[in-house]
């Protein structure tokens, strides 16, 4: 399968600043896989992110190196407006990417932006408000809607651009446990419905990992880990790098000491606890 | 602040004024506004309020139409006592303080009936800038967003010993200092995320964007359009050319 995403020897100091933010960072993700992407805060993670969707170079300036190529497009020599619709960025706040006064409309947004015509439109904004789940919510202005709504809205906004490359930049963190929970596996859905790729940035990774092909791990900037989420987690490296690794791995990870369950993948705790013979089968 | 808020800030409503094509609410409430300017006594003055009053009660808002009225009485009184220390004239100072109560109110007919996508569209028929429009939108769009983070701000500063409401009025206006500089830095913060979600979705890909909503004037938006050019005229006519009545 060919790579939707090539990253190679990428490095890039921000203008006016000394720190390297990434460096040398080389990562390629095949079509449809599911990336988590985790690290401690300052890693240069977001950095990454920006130079995946073309905010680097295109928006801020600094020292750059290296190569990232998006679905075959150079992102340095691609205009924005082209990487728009090859990328698609959910950023943290949803609040700040949601812009205009009723849902429908700012699901439009980009579309209007990139001028196509009026039916397709109509067509692509149905199509992504179904995708979600949030017909109710189409006239609804910015202002009524809980959190996990208003995530689900910006996120039909980058769908509606058809995407072939979705970055989530920590999805969850302002959302309670249940939506978290709902947005992950809506992820898996919408990999499966749309054929898209994601790159999910995440702590909260006992929720992320259900959905997730692959695990990358940065530290200053470079990448110091990269694998399936459970060569990542079982690993003895990942707590080192400040990885909240989940409290079911971690029992997994000892009841394996002694053999009682395998290492191959991530068990949840009522998996665990049925592999050991003490939950309910 | 508040009253402004109430008075001008668009509710959603189902009334057949609110289903008037937004260009049309604009004219009835410039005619409105030109009306005010005409009227040369004090009951011409309240024919246009009681006139306004009917609109409003078309459109389903006379209750927030009258407290807007309420909340400028206190500036109308101002208004009336300058006037009577500076001209000592009772049905001119009468007359200014009434027209500026019709103007506030005629004024927040079009602001209360209309969504901001309307005043969009609204903007985009005088040909303004892209820019200019998008920025608009993106103020008026936020304006919840900001209130809520300064009550949030005034909670924090209250939490930490500020005392808003104590001391004289200039007192008063330094205590507000904690409270402007963090919500000037979160604007900040926030403008620069803004910026990069809309070059994530092309903003100013092309020179033209399309819009995802048409509107388009209704036989009813035309009639409409007419009936209130030919009643302005005669309400024009009369006032400016039919002497007042003198009041015994």
């Amino acid at each position: 399968m060919a790579n939707v995403l090539e990253i190679e020897k990428l490095n890039f100091t921000y203008v006016d600043t000394w720190k390297k933010v990434v460096s040398d960072f080389d990562l390629a993700v095949p079509e449809e896989e599911v990336v988590v992407l985790a690290g401690p805060s300052g890693c240069g993670k977001s950095t990454l992110l920006r130079a995946v969707n073309g905010l680097i170079p295109h928006m801020y300036g600094g020292q750059y190196s290296g190569s990232v190529t998006v679905a075959g497009k150079s992102v340095k020599d691609t205009p924005m407006r082209d990487l728009a619709q090859t990328v698609g960025f959910l950023f943290q706040n949803p609040e700040n990417q949601i812009f205009m006064f009723s849902v429908e409309r700012d699901i439009a947004f980009g579309l209007e932006n990139l001028g196509v015509p009026r039916p397709e439109m109509r067509k692509r904004v149905d199509e992504a408000i179904s995708l979600l789940g949030i017909e109710h919510l189409a006239q609804r202005a910015p202002h009524e809607l809980s959190d996990g709504q208003k995530q689900r809205v910006a996120l039909a906004g980058v769908l509606a651009m058809r995407p072939r490359l979705v970055i989530l930049d920590e999805p969850t963190s302002l959302l309670d446990p249940r939506t978290a929970a709902e947005l992950v596996e809506l992820v898996g859905r919408l990999r499966k419905e749309t054929g898209a790729t994601f790159v999910i940035v995440e702590h909260r990774l006992d929720l992320v990992t259900r959905v997730a092909d692959r695990m990358v791990v940065m530290d200053r900037g470079a990448k110091v880990l990269d694998g399936t989420p459970s060569q990542v987690l079982f690993g003895d490296e990942a707590e080192l790098y400040g990885i909240a690794v989940p409290a079911a791995t971690r029992l997994q990870k000892l009841l394996a000491k002694d053999g009682a369950v395998g290492t191959d993948r991530l068990m949840g705790p009522e998996e665990l606890a049925a592999e050991t013979g003490r939950g309910k089968k | 602040m508040m009253w402004l808020s109430g008075g001008f800030v668009f509710r959603r409503g189902e009334s057949a004024y609110h289903q008037l094509d937004p260009r049309v609410k604009l004219l009835i409430s410039i005619l409105m506004f030109a009306t005010t300017l005409l009227a040369k006594a004090v009951y011409e003055m309240g024919l246009v309020i009681a006139f306004m009053l009917a609109v409003a009660t078309v459109a389903t808002v006379l209750r927030r139409v009258a407290r807007t009225m309420l909340l400028t009485a206190t500036f109308s009184a101002f208004i009336f006592i300058v006037n009577i220390l500076v001209t000592k004239n009772l049905e001119t100072s009468s007359l200014y303080a009434t027209r500026f109560v019709a103007i506030v109110v005629s004024t927040s007919l079009f602001f209360i009936t209309t969504s901001p996508d309307e005043l969009e569209q609204v903007m985009k028929t005088f040909r303004l800038p892209r820019d200019v429009v998008f920025a608009f939108v993106t103020a008026v769009r936020f304006i919840p967003v900001m209130m809520l983070d300064t009550v949030q701000i005034m909670d924090a500063q209250k939490s930490r010993g500020l005392e808003l409401d104590k001391g004289n009025v200039f007192r008063r206006v330094r205590n507000m200092i904690p409270i402007l500089i963090p919500l000037v830095v979160n604007s900040v913060i926030r403008s620069g995320e803004l910026a990069e979600a809309m070059e994530s979705r092309a903003y100013g890909a092309v020179p033209k964007p399309t819009s995802l909503v048409e509107y388009r004037a209704s036989t009813r938006d035309r009639l409409v359009v007419l009936a209130s050019i030919a009643f302005f005229v005669v309400v024009a006519y009369s006032f400016y050319f039919v002497p007042p009545l003198q009041l015994p």
